[in-house]
């Protein structure tokens, strides 16, 4: 029975194919820092889905900002367990992006045929940055209201044009609440697409280019 | 040999990563469906005896409409809202309360005092001073509304 209805997909949609594509690869003997790609991965899909959940609550103006992540915290059920995974997914995300590409380094990956796998692959480290640094002043607490005024103040060092960047990214001289709608827009919309069209790119050349067995001695 | 074994090697990852992201799907699913529904579960806050004024204002046998505004809270916001309601007494005793909510579609019925009836304008509801429907389309009488008198006080069961 399942192998008709397996078989009746098959024929009008041929995923076996793409099944086998992606999942029955053959790879060459690796080890455990090959997993770093994948637990990135899941990470993006936990924060993936744990956000959307938080922006059923979540309010980004300064009125209702603080408040709606205090009611998701402490007066929802299981808020504090689904604000804590996105929370901690943040960070987990940094270090294993960070902790793949070192491997990549480390193994010399980056080298031809996969130039272009790397650089889709650094672009979404600084997608994950922007996430980090715009999510982190969504609970429009102290922490994350000085934070930013910090990493704008930053933001707008270089010469000339530092202090048209500032404002650009603070949508005025102040941080306000523009400031704040900005960057949950930026944070929800703009690097969620950046970031679905790069993991694309990456995992297409990731399955096409295969993926580099670990450099030995003398070679 | 894998060929010696009842269970082979890509059988067992199979399984074993079905199982494990299983459990991961359930450790997450289950808190985010708590999560999205809690709201539609949230108790209706606890009731209290609301002071509301004196009873002595209220004149035998006539219907006196009283205001009193209470907090609520649905989310993150605290809103003010108002109750209202009609307080009719025979002999300065026993005390009934009711709400002035047409008991048809919600709109508010008022006390016509040439006439002594409520009315309702949105469909010609009528009811008598005790709240008992004598015409047009309410289904039921007009809902009563616990009250009590302790010192000329007067308070209501709400919240």
């Amino acid at each position: 029975m399942l192998t008709r209805i397996e078989n009746w997909i098959e024929q009008r949609i041929g995923w076996r194919a793409a099944w086998e594509a992606i999942f029955l690869r053959k790879i060459p003997k690796v080890n455990w820092l090959y997993t770093l790609g994948s637990a990135s991965l899941f990470v993006a899909i936990n924060q993936i889905v744990t956000g959307i959940l938080l922006t059923l609550y979540y309010v980004p103006t300064p009125d209702h900002a603080y408040d709606t992540v205090q009611f998701i915290t402490y007066e929802l059920p299981a808020g504090w367990f689904i604000r804590g995974l996105h929370h901690y997914g943040a960070s987990a995300m940094v270090i294993l992006a960070v902790l793949h590409m070192l491997r990549v380094i480390a193994y010399g990956a980056y080298k031809y045929p996969r130039e272009v796998t790397w650089t889709s692959g650094v672009l979404l480290l600084l997608v994950v940055m922007g996430f980090g640094f715009t999510g982190y002043l969504l609970p429009w607490d102290q922490r994350a209201f000085w934070a930013t005024i910090v990493g704008t103040r930053i933001a707008g060092t270089p010469p000339v044009v530092g202090d048209f960047i500032l404002r650009v990214i603070r949508g005025g001289p102040e941080l306000s609440e523009v400031t704040l709608a900005r960057f949950y827009g930026v944070h929800v919309w703009v690097l969620p697409a950046v970031l679905l069209l790069l993991v694309g790119v990456h995992m297409v050349l990731v399955i096409r280019n295969g993926i580099s067995a670990p450099p030995e001695r003398g070679e | 040999m894998a060929e010696d074994r009842s269970v082979s090697r890509r059988s067992f990852l199979t399984v074993a990563t079905v199982a494990i992201g299983g459990v991961i799907t359930a450790i997450m699913g289950i808190p985010a469906v708590a999560y999205i529904i809690g709201p539609a579960l949230k108790k209706q806050s606890e009731q209290e005896w609301i002071p509301v004024g004196r009873a002595s204002k209220v004149e035998l046998g006539v219907p006196a409409l009283f205001k009193v505004k209470i907090q609520r809270k649905a989310g993150w916001i605290l809103n003010e809202q108002e109750l209202s309601f009609y307080v009719l007494t025979e002999d300065g005793r026993d005390f009934i309360a009711m709400s002035n909510i047409c008991t048809h579609l919600g709109c508010r019925a008022r006390w016509v005092a040439n006439e002594g009836i409520f009315f309702c304008p949105c469909h010609n509801g009528v009811f008598a001073k005790d709240g008992t429907v004598l015409g047009g389309p309410p289904p039921r009488p007009l809902d009563r509304v616990e009250v009590k008198v302790e010192d000329d006080q007067l308070f209501i069961l709400g919240g």
